[in-house]
């Protein structure tokens, strides 16, 4: 279970992120704040679950 | 591309490393040249979908179509559980766990056809017995640019539920092992890459905007 700990935490912040904006939207339209939420959570797709930093890993291992 | 580089390693550390370290050095070489060309197309993907976001702003400006909010929420729901699914079984592939490897691949191409399905029957309207739509893609701009948006997302998550299964029947003829698991690695990131594209998507098909109601419909 431990190898899956920090997908699970980034999951729940990317849940709780999506109810966030949700309500943002219902009290204000701003394209920026949305698009600054849309920003982080899709950093945090690609910084964990896409494993962006394999890239210029120099071992070149999974 | 191993054909070509083990020579050249082995001349160059010649009585460096037993040839038993070659092999691995040339996979380790191609996996970063694989990396590099999956990000490499997703940096060209990113234009396409950019091009359809641009086109929503341009066209709809500050409004959207009165979309179901309910559904919304559902369909990107689903595409997070199903990034969540795909993280583990990349996760237990890394780890020689096949059996999770596989209930997780599993849980994500079904996931996939559940957000696949929900599009095309809420917001689409192709089963107009189950429910009736109120935008079709030649109507008004409201909904050329949500057929448009949705319309390649859908391939794009049709075509990665056919690399998982395709990834799956590899793993399930033992064609990869916790060392060597770039078919895995490459379908995981494609299927994150769809729900990154998603993450923009929603924010702008459904909550961005005050709601046009569109009368004739």
């Amino acid at each position: 279970m431990g190898h899956y700990r920090t997908g699970i935490l980034i999951v729940l912040v990317l849940a709780v992120l999506t109810v966030v904006e949700f309500y943002i939207a219902l009290v204000t339209h701003s394209v920026v704040f949305l698009m600054l939420i849309a920003a982080l959570k899709a950093g945090l797709v690609i910084w964990f679950f896409m494993h962006v930093k394999r890239l210029w890993a120099a071992e070149g291992g999974h | 591309m191993a054909a070509s580089t083990t020579p050249m390693k082995a001349a160059g550390h010649a009585g460096a490393h037993d040839d038993a370290h070659a092999p691995t050095e040339t996979y380790a070489e191609r996996l970063r040249l694989n990396r590099l060309g999956m990000w490499l197309f997703f940096i060209s993907e990113a234009f396409l979908f950019g091009a359809l976001l641009a086109a929503r702003f341009y066209l709809w400006g500050d409004t959207r179509p009165d979309l179901d909010q309910v559904v919304g929420l559902i369909v990107t729901s689903v595409l997070l559980l199903s990034s969540a699914s795909m993280y583990i079984a990349d996760t237990a592939a890394e780890h020689g766990q096949w059996r999770v490897f596989s209930v997780a691949a599993w849980i994500t191409m079904i996931l996939g056809l559940v957000f696949l399905f929900g599009v095309m029957i809420f917001e689409w309207g192709l089963f107009p017995s189950i429910y009736k739509a109120h935008l079709t893609p030649w109507d008004s701009k409201y909904g050329a640019v949500v057929f448009a948006m949705t319309g390649m997302h859908a391939f794009h998550v049709i075509t990665g539920i056919a690399l998982i299964f395709i990834m799956w029947n590899l793993a399930r003829k033992r064609r990869f092992t916790p060392e060597r698991h770039w078919g895995v690695e490459a379908s995981a990131i494609y299927w994150h890459y769809v729900d990154v594209v998603w993450i923009f998507f929603y924010p702008a098909l459904y909550l961005i905007g005050s709601v046009v109601h569109l009368t004739g419909h």
